[in-house]
């Protein structure tokens, strides 16, 4: 029988960050509401950085560690991603023009909110278990970003925004979908998928995002829970506490994460044979410790990034986690309007080492820490490109200490937009 | 379940959530958010009274009550319908 998953993965965090305690001192939100929200750092996109070059830069070193005939396989390429910056014209598009990949290949864009990795990721793998094109394989890349675009002079802050700011960063995770899946074996047909409507959070305008918190956690727990429901009536023996040695969660800040770990241990325990008895508080901490934490890391540095937010928790657990022999993660999906999927896979040692040669807390680490000067500017430049702009000229120099103008490296950077066509550099 | 009876669990479940209200006197008229109770809490106290109802309705269900004599009145239509 074919198996299917991820042979590389790679997450790129980009050049710049804030520290998000900083940032809400600053903005002078409640410390005491903030504790429990377990976030640290956000990554924040210049206004040379878009969509491509942050899927660009989380592809190339999986393309370089490639042979030309592996590299010369790949026959799809998928972007999945809420922040478009064309109604028609796909991110892909670009990718496979900066990454040199050969045009027999689909390329196409995929959005459902933060669940587009997932739809990205079973639509590669299912296209490897087809087996309709034998030794074909996919790229896919979730990219997203959030521009908060203020207007000089006008007021920025409003109770909306205040929650989404210090929670919403930028990334890209790159992921190659092939038959020899050492990075993560997907349990092929081991699925539990939930969608319905609500209003919860969208994007309705262009570089601007709408949403009411409490409903949005609301229906996260409610999807937590019933794709799981889903998934158990597909897979025989299940037991959330001990089928699964990680769990990777879509993560918009550590805090929702915890609360969902905790709902489900305590509602796995209520199904047991034993109805009264509730998951103790201690075992239920020592748990989200061992099997939670581990894939929070990188989340907790990066921020929200949207569709591929659950494969960065993914990433942060394979390289984070004890792989001294195969071990199962349990993932749990999930997108705002709303789609969810609760799915599964296995992680061998020789995987978390083929990851690791990407480095990807060493590139976290990399990223220059902005001032809150540096991030007002940033504010206001933003508005060079937003959605639909025609032609500008990027200024390489608005923060002059990250010394852009002088770099030599392999990143991707915007340097023009002309007549809507965006231009890019090697910096 | 009598609407009183059902007050009183919503009392009884915040005030386990968040002890600093238990010598607190609840009215109809507050909601949990002035009460101090964030999100996370709120969906934490949701959940307590779903279980003490034997309630199993979506928590989107439950969404949009103004105050705790509204979550009341919701509960008690769903105790209802659900018997």
């Amino acid at each position: 029988m074919t198996i299917a998953g991820i042979e590389a993965m790679n997450v790129y965090g980009g050049m710049a960050y804030l520290d998000v305690e900083a940032l809400a001192a600053h903005r002078k939100l409640n410390s005491h509401r903030f504790e429990n929200l377990l976030m640290k750092e956000k990554t924040v996109a210049l206004p040379c950085e878009d969509p491509v070059t942050f899927g660009v830069n989380a592809a190339k070193p999986i393309i370089d560690a490639l042979s030309q005939e592996e590299k010369e396989s790949i026959e799809m390429l998928i972007t999945c991603t809420e922040s478009g910056i064309d109604f028609g014209k796909s991110i892909s598009t670009y990718i496979h023009d900066y990454l040199g990949l050969k045009r027999n290949c689909r390329l196409f864009e995929l959005k459902n909110a933060c669940y587009s990795a997932t739809a990205g990721y079973q639509t590669a793998v299912n296209f490897i278990l087809s087996g309709t094109s034998p030794g074909a394989r996919a790229l896919v890349i979730a990219t997203d970003i959030s521009r908060f675009i203020v207007v000089d002079g006008g007021e920025a802050l409003s109770e909306d925004w205040s929650f989404a700011e210090p929670s919403s960063g930028a990334g890209a995770v790159a992921m190659l979908i092939g038959d020899s899946p050492l990075v993560f074996q997907t349990d092929a047909g081991a699925s539990g998928y939930y969608g319905y409507e609500v209003m919860d959070t969208c994007r309705p305008l262009p570089d601007s995002e709408a949403g009411d918190s409490d409903l949005s956690l609301m229906s996260y727990l409610d999807c937590c829970e019933r794709s799981f429901q889903e998934y158990c009536k597909r897979v025989i023996s299940v037991d959330y506490r001990t089928t699964f040695n990680y769990l990777t969660f879509h993560t918009p800040f550590g805090g929702m994460v915890k609360g969902a770990h905790r709902t489900m241990m305590r509602k796995t325990v209520k199904a047991d044979s034993n109805p009264v008895a509730k998951a103790d508080p201690a075992e239920i901490e020592l748990d989200f410790k061992k099997r939670v934490a581990p894939g929070l890391t990188y989340c907790q540095r990066v921020g929200n990034i949207m569709g591929g937010t659950m494969f960065l928790s993914l990433a942060s657990t394979i390289d984070q986690g004890i792989f001294d022999a195969p071990k199962r993660i349990g993932c749990f999906s999930y997108g705002s309007g709303c789609c969810s999927e609760f799915y599964s896979g296995v992680v061998t040692p020789e995987g978390q080492k083929l990851q690791r040669r990407f480095q990807i807390e060493e590139g976290l680490n990399q990223r220059h820490c902005l001032s809150m000067d540096e991030y007002e500017a940033l504010l206001k430049g933003s508005g060079a490109v937003r959605f639909g702009t025609r032609n500008v000229r990027l200024d390489f120099d608005l923060i002059s200490n990250l010394n852009l103008s002088a770099r030599e490296g392999k990143r991707l950077l915007l340097e023009e937009i002309r007549e809507f066509h965006r231009e890019y550099i090697w910096r | 379940m009598e609407k009183k009876a059902i007050f009183e669990l919503v009392v009884e479940h915040t005030c386990a959530v968040i002890p600093a209200l238990k010598s607190h006197l609840f009215q109809p008229e507050e909601t949990l958010k002035e009460l101090g109770a964030n999100s996370l809490d709120r969906t934490d106290i949701l959940d307590n009274l779903m279980e003490s109802l034997s309630l199993d309705i979506p928590r989107v269900e439950l969404f949009g009550t103004g105050n705790i004599g509204e979550l009341v009145e919701l509960l008690h239509q769903y105790t209802l319908k659900c018997s």
